[in-house]
């Protein structure tokens, strides 16, 4: 019998003014297994408007490197919001 | 063990300056970038940097990396985070190199793709309002610099 896709959860880490387009500085997801980075912005942009305006200059991390939106994810994964940066 | 490159509160310059210069150099070239006063108009009572510390960390090492690459230099860099007030140091960029112009150069070229690939983000205090994120360029890897 084939498995049943289980949703998964991950965690959503919103730097700068991300905070700010998502109102948290953490936000909890739950997608469906074999989700990618992409589907993981998709879900975030149908619920912030401000984040879907921006979406073309977010950058997604995981862990200490920047990761494309085909990479898939896996339960209980971190990535991190990468809004436009202003160090200096 | 290397110390960290991204730094609690402010930094002391002379941390930097107190290295000695390698024999073979000739040239010392230092920027700091330190927290003003003024924004379009606003007064600044202060900025708040959050950084995403891992990448961070590794970009800053990165540029030392690539300074050394392209330009022949010895090339240190390190940022603050957290709370500054005006006239704190946030950014140091520090190039030690046989010449002049490779040291101007190449602190130039540091601070300039720091700004562009590393990510850090200022949120600035006002005396007249709330406090805000500046409007930033998305980030680069190095090598698109």
């Amino acid at each position: 019998m084939a498995d049943t896709l289980e949703p998964m959860r991950i965690t959503v880490e919103c730097y700068g003014a991300s905070q700010r387009w998502c109102g948290a500085e953490l936000i909890s997801l739950e997608l469906a297994d074999g989700a990618t980075v992409g589907d993981a912005l998709d879900h975030l942009s149908e619920r912030f408007g401000e984040l879907a305006r921006r979406r073309e200059t977010i950058a997604v991390a995981i862990g200490d490197g920047i990761v494309p939106g085909s990479r898939p994810l896996d339960e209980g994964e971190r990535l991190a919001l990468i809004p436009p940066v202003s160090g200096g | 063990m290397t110390a960290s490159r991204l730094r609690q509160g402010a930094l002391d310059p002379a941390e930097w300056l107190a290295k000695p210069m390698p024999p073979h150099c000739g040239g010392l070239a230092v920027f700091a970038g330190t927290v003003r006063n003024l924004h379009e108009g606003r007064a600044v009572t202060g900025i708040r940097y959050h950084a995403h510390a891992a990448l961070a960390e590794r970009r800053l090492a990165e540029i030392e990396a690539e300074a050394a690459r392209r330009f022949g230099v010895e090339c240190e860099v390190a940022h603050g985070s957290g709370e500054l007030q005006v006239g704190d140091a946030s950014v140091i960029i520090v190039v030690r190199a046989g010449h002049r112009a490779e040291a101007f150069e190449a602190c130039r070229w540091a601070i300039d793709t720091l700004k562009q690939t590393v990510p850090i983000w200022k949120e600035e205090r006002y005396a007249d309002g709330e406090p805000r994120f500046l409007e930033g360029t998305p980030i680069k890897n190095i090598e698109q610099t």
